[in-house]
């Protein structure tokens, strides 16, 4: 999905900005990391993509159309075509494995008899086949976050975006993780990342956008965490 | 759309479930509601039949002294007949008076079998073309010998129309006060199921969830209490039916008989309709406040 952004800002009714200015274009299938302090707009870039909130001014787009100008009613739709992982998993923990991914297929509408298949697929791609059917306190934290991203890959979504999602987890379970999120966008889906990992942003050599105090102060390919130079 | 209505309905069970106590206590109040209702209906109903029973009878009843001779009672018929004001005229004899109690009510042949004489004075029963000609027929029938006294239905029957005027203001303004509070209990326990699944409602509008299949759930919940409640009065109705028919034919003497059975239905379908809508009302007001967005 290719995503766009254009002199977008959001100012909040308290009168801080949280974005001043934003221009962005991730193309189709590009796997981009969105560094940099907390409170430098990371966290509001990413509610303005899934439509939790509007743009003050500037356009949000995505495959070209404006999120400002959508009806209310087609926001589901749009959000089924994201899927999306945040640092705190956001599990329901009276549900198994299975059920907090068939949840997702469930609250759109999709029938019983489609939803056991896709769920079983998915579980395999993430690695959770066997742990189908345990809770979520029952397991660690890297697989709690494999669950959340089944549950959001459910969908088969074309924008992938994960909130921080190794901030919990200690290094080797956060490598397995980032692993899971390349081999997402090896099959043709845009991922975007927020993180403070700078080992990992370092080591892969992707597309780093940072961004600092409302703005983007850098955009750079195959780029460390930090500015070299 | 079959996938929406069972999701729906799974949820709002498990809804009630997850809630039990509140849930009880809002389908209580609900009951408590339409107990009141259906006595109000009950009782409107008693006093409608009664009302209309008295306006198919005589407007105008002149009662006869034990004393008047037939010449007398002749001559009375004849200064009637020739009044334009009346539209029809009955002698009814003493005798026939006594058969006409004891047809109405069977159960008292016991006592008036053990009167040595008849009690019920012979009448004249008079229609009149305009309820409002009674002051010029009912001075003639005073001013004649023979006449013990007059009664004036039409003033009975006004009588009986502000008692149920009064009733159907006092006993509606009591519901609607009941109502409200029921309504408020009704918002207030989906409020609460509404936040106890904050964190699956985050997210389902995260996965894409519309908007029927977050709110739906609730409303059906609301829905299901009302449902339930409205059986539990139904019931309880039922159970009550032959004290509460004992009463209306007591204390509506006259109550036709083929009412009850129609009564017993229609409490019956106000007190479905009542229930389930409020339980949809408060649950939508609830969702409506607490769900938007």
């Amino acid at each position: 999905m290719l995503v766009t952004l254009e002199g977008v800002t959001k100012s909040y009714p308290n009168g801080r900005a949280a974005l001043k200015g934003v221009d962005l274009s991730v193309p189709e299938g590009d796997f981009v990391f969105l560094v940099g302090p907390s409170g430098a707009g990371k966290s509001t870039l990413i509610r303005l993509l899934i439509r939790e909130e509007i743009a003050t001014s500037g356009s949000v787009l995505l495959d070209g159309r404006d999120l400002a100008r959508i009806k209310r009613r087609e926001v589901p739709g749009i959000r089924r075509r994201i899927g999306i992982v945040f640092q705190d998993f956001r599990l329901l923990p009276h549900k198994s494995v299975r059920d907090n991914v068939a949840f997702a297929l469930e609250v759109v509408g999709r029938p019983r008899r489609e939803i056991g298949g896709a769920v079983d697929r998915v579980l395999q791609l993430v690695g959770l086949a066997g742990q189908a059917d345990q809770l979520p306190g029952q397991l660690s934290g890297g697989e709690q976050q494999r669950t959340a991203i089944a549950r959001a890959l459910v969908h088969e979504p074309r924008l992938f975006i994960a909130d921080e999602p190794t901030g919990n987890l200690d290094p080797l379970i956060s490598w397995e993780i980032i692993q899971l999120l390349l081999r997402i966008n090896e099959i043709g889906v845009t991922v975007l990342m927020a993180t403070h990992n700078a080992e990992v942003v370092t080591a892969l050599r992707k597309r780093v956008v940072a961004m600092e105090d409302g703005r983007v102060v850098r955009d750079q390919l195959a780029a460390a965490y930090h500015r070299e130079d | 759309m079959i996938a929406f209505a069972g999701f729906s309905l799974r949820r709002a069970l498990q809804g009630i479930r997850s809630n039990k106590l509140m849930s009880a206590a809002a389908t209580a109040t609900i009951v408590l509601m339409l107990a009141l209702l259906s006595g109000l209906v009950i009782l409107l109903a008693g006093f409608d039949a009664t009302l209309k029973y008295v306006e198919q009878e005589v407007q105008v009843v002149a009662y006869l002294k034990d004393s008047a001779t037939s010449a007398q009672v002749a001559s009375i018929q004849a200064g009637l007949g020739q009044m334009p004001q009346v539209a029809q005229l009955n002698y009814v004899s003493s005798d026939q008076a006594l058969a006409d109690f004891l047809a109405r009510h069977p159960d008292e042949v016991d006592v008036v079998g053990s009167l040595s004489t008849n009690p019920l004075p012979a009448s004249l029963q008079i229609n009149l073309r305009d309820p409002a000609d009674y002051p010029d027929v009912a001075a003639f029938l005073v001013a004649q010998p023979g006449v013990d006294r007059v009664l004036n239905i039409r003033q009975t029957v006004d009588q009986l129309v502000s008692i149920i005027g009064v009733l159907r203001a006092v006993g509606l303004a009591i519901l609607l006060v009941v109502g409200l509070i029921v309504l408020f209990i009704i918002v207030n326990t989906i409020r609460q199921a509404v936040v106890s699944r904050t964190d699956e409602i985050e997210i389902m509008r995260l996965v894409g969830a519309s908007d029927a299949f977050i709110r739906w759930p609730f409303i059906l919940e609301g829905c299901l209490m009302g449902l339930v409640a409205a059986l539990i009065t139904v019931a309880l109705l039922w159970l009550g039916q032959a004290p509460i028919a004992s009463f209306m034919t007591d204390y509506f003497k006259v109550l036709p008989v083929e009412a009850s059975a129609t009564i017993g239905r229609d409490v019956a379908l106000i007190v479905l309709a009542t229930g389930v809508g409020m339980g949809f009302l408060g649950s939508w007001l609830s969702v409506r406040s607490c769900l938007a967005r």
